[in-house]
């Protein structure tokens, strides 16, 4: 068994952080917890743990919640990395801490178990996409077929094997599930949900700026 | 008598009508015109509930005062302008913002309905019939109040006529400012009515439809105002210098007009806009008091629930549902969404069933894209029910439903992580999977398989394509594709 992962837990609601604490196992250790924007920030910059636990909707702040956490430690990106965690199935909210640079999203219903294979995931630099996330990414991207990207480096299209994956991890396919049902290692099936987060970030598809104006990240 | 000493005590009373209704006497009803038991305006009606008189007593001392150089008829008509309708007897004139959700659906709304359904001109003593009795108690009354206002009305403009032929015919009125004075006053009167009615109008046109009554009213009064400003106006006047006045008059208007319509535009838009401002606000009290009162209902289910887990697993996640659907979604129109609809069936399959070893079944729906239902999504979200139903009894959660809406096909994946079964291996026979399910899509075209994996969970894939309306049409031609897999099906 390897080093449990240090994690940060950002939530406004005491009663979720011990339920979280208590479903998490020895895979992950809760060295800080946070309630709101500020504290937030001040308690990631000091403990810079590699993983947070950031719930979306957070008191304080300028009202930006979790993706004002983020994009006040975006000089930390690169150590700290960020997983979502929230009750709301709304895209915007999904939406605007993607762009602001989480990781991954997973819903508060989440076991303590996938929760913590969730955090090891992040921690080893990995994107976590919940069946829910890969949903909004195929609806955000247009599930048609004929709007397939040619190139790595276009950013506004998904490429015919990324849509493949995210339709897997969709229909309810763990990374194991998606590689052996795909023939292609796991590390690859890595590979093309880190470049969709990659896109999702950095895409300038109308209906992911919409979403992210709507909570006026850009 | 000494009716006039109260009546006069209370000119001061509509300066401060609410503050001296609600917070200084509570014992005193708020001065409000009733809608039922009026003779006229309800101005009088009104006047003996606040101060807690006789309505008799209190309408001689109005005529009474007429006979003072017309005090009572200004009195009079100053109520009623100035005192809000409504009935004085009722609880709480305040409106809260809930009160919306409880108005007793037959009480005092009849009771408004009769009010102002007699108060329609529709002939003297010919009630209308589809009003119907009123309530028993209030027969005697509603009667009464029949036509007085419209005999009024029709009473002063035939007198109007009257007067006019009169002076036409050559007969000379000793002062000759009184008849256009009084017409131009029953124009006002007129028009002026149009206030009263303006609310009732409100209420009708909620009830259904309102009449052409209220413009009626309106034109009648400025055509009467009219004609009395003329006739005051224009006496000594020839006729030419009376119809270039008239002109230059309605020059006048028609420029006033013009500079205050930008004005006029930009209110009538505020107050459109408040509108839907304040229909926002009362939308958002709505679920406000939906979702309280169904969460408290629910967590003390809950309490009292609380030895079947199972069971407490149910109501959380049917209310946690219903917390979602009312905080996140657009809530489509019944008939507009094929996601809805799915939704909805995943929520009976939540509702009504139970794992088999009676756990509540959570499913994991993910629903890609969205278009209009129509016969062919009906038989898919048939299909997509029975094998969701089939996962939960004999598969093992997590249950996972994805249906992704393309342009051109339709795909629906139920996936169980069951032991996963043989379809070869059950019997062709039963109808459950083959019939229900596959039998279902594939007889609009569509395709359905069902993929074991060992030990691995089942997954059953639903597709169906997506056809433009005018091919609807096509389908009951023969040799479609699809009609073939019909004939075996009509034969059982």
């Amino acid at each position: 068994m390897s080093e449990p992962v240090d994690v940060v837990l950002v939530d406004d609601h005491l009663m979720f952080r011990a339920g979280v604490r208590a479903s998490l196992d020895d895979r992950v250790r809760v060295v800080g917890e946070a309630s709101s924007v500020d504290e937030a920030i001040r308690v990631v910059r000091e403990l810079r743990p590699p993983v947070v636990l950031l719930d979306v909707h957070l008191p304080g702040g300028d009202g930006g919640g979790g993706a004002e956490v983020i994009t006040a430690c975006t000089d930390l990106l690169g150590e700290t990395r960020f997983l979502a965690l929230s009750v709301s199935d709304a895209a915007d909210d999904v939406v605007a801490v993607i762009r602001a640079g989480a990781r991954g999203y997973v819903t508060k219903a989440i076991t303590g178990a996938d929760l913590a294979a969730a955090v090891q995931r992040v921690a080893g630099g990995d994107a976590v996409f919940s069946p829910l996330l890969a949903g909004f990414v195929l609806d955000a991207f247009g599930a048609a077929a004929g709007d397939i990207a040619t190139g790595d480096d276009e950013l506004d299209r998904l490429s015919a094997r990324e849509r493949e994956v995210m339709r897997l991890i969709a229909r309810g396919y763990s990374y194991r599930e998606v590689a052996s049902e795909l023939f292609i290692s796991i590390k690859t099936v890595e590979t093309h949900v880190s470049a969709v987060l990659r896109k999702l970030q950095l895409s300038s598809r109308h209906e992911l700026t919409r979403w992210a104006a709507a909570r006026r990240l850009i | 008598m000494t009716s006039p000493e109260p009546a006069r005590d209370d000119t001061t009373g509509p300066a401060t009508p609410v503050p001296s209704a609600t917070s200084g006497a509570p014992s005193r009803p708020p001065l409000r015109r009733p809608t039922t038991g009026r003779r006229i305006g309800g101005v009088a009606a009104g006047l003996a509930a606040h101060l807690e008189l006789s309505v008799r007593v209190v309408r001689v001392a109005l005529v009474l005062l007429v006979g003072l150089g017309g005090v009572g008829i200004a009195l009079y008509v100053f109520l009623w302008v100035t005192v809000p309708e409504g009935d004085p007897f009722a609880p709480d004139e305040r409106p809260t913002h809930l009160s919306r959700l409880v108005r007793p659906a037959a009480g005092p709304a009849d009771a408004v309905v009769v009010g102002y359904g007699l108060e329609v001109p529709r002939g003297p003593g010919a009630p209308d019939p589809t009003v119907g009795p009123p309530q028993v108690g209030r027969a005697g009354a509603a009667v009464r109040t029949l036509p007085v206002t419209d005999i009024a009305i029709a009473l002063v403009l035939i007198a109007a006529a009257v007067v006019l032929l009169a002076v036409r015919n050559g007969a000379h009125l000793q002062s000759t400012w009184v008849v256009p004075t009084l017409i131009l006053l029953a124009g006002t009167a007129l028009a002026w009515s149009q206030l009263d009615a303006g609310q009732r109008g409100r209420w009708r046109s909620r009830a259904g439809g309102r009449t052409p009554v209220s413009v009626l009213r309106l034109v009648g009064g400025i055509v009467l105002a009219g004609a009395g400003v003329l006739l005051l106006v224009g006496q000594e006047m020839s006729p030419e210098l009376l119809l270039q006045s008239m002109v230059a008059a309605l020059a006048v208007l028609a420029g006033v007009a013009l500079v205050l319509a930008p004005w006029w535009l930009r209110l009538v838009r505020e107050l459109g806009a408040e509108r839907t401002a304040r229909a926002r606000v009362s939308d958002r009290a709505d679920i406000a008091a939906h979702l309280h009162d169904s969460v408290l209902q629910t967590l003390a289910l809950i309490r009292s629930r609380a030895d079947d887990p199972h069971e407490v697993a149910r109501m959380a996640r049917a209310q946690e549902r219903e917390l979602r659907e009312w905080l996140y979604d657009d809530r489509p129109a019944p008939g507009t969404s094929l996601a809805a609809a799915l939704r909805a069936v995943v929520a009976e399959i939540e509702d009504t069933r139970s794992g088999p070893g009676g756990e509540a079944v959570v499913i994991d729906a993910v629903l890609v894209g969205d278009r209009e239902p129509d016969a062919d999504t009906e038989a898919l979200l048939q299909a997509t029910r029975e094998a969701l139903v089939n996962a939960v009894v004999h598969g093992r959660p997590p249950l996972s439903l994805y249906c992704e809406v393309g342009p051109d096909l339709i795909e629906v994946f139920v996936r169980d992580r069951g032991d996963g079964f043989d379809l070869d291996a059950v019997p062709s026979d039963r109808f459950g999977v083959r019939e229900s399910i596959i039998g279902r899509v594939r007889r609009r075209g569509g395709s359905a398989s069902v993929e074991s994996k060992d030990g691995n969970g089942t997954e059953v894939h639903l597709s169906i394509p997506v056809r433009a309306k005018e091919d609807h049409a096509v389908r009951a031609a023969p040799g479609q594709p699809w009609a073939d897999a019909t004939e075996p099906v009509k034969e059982r």
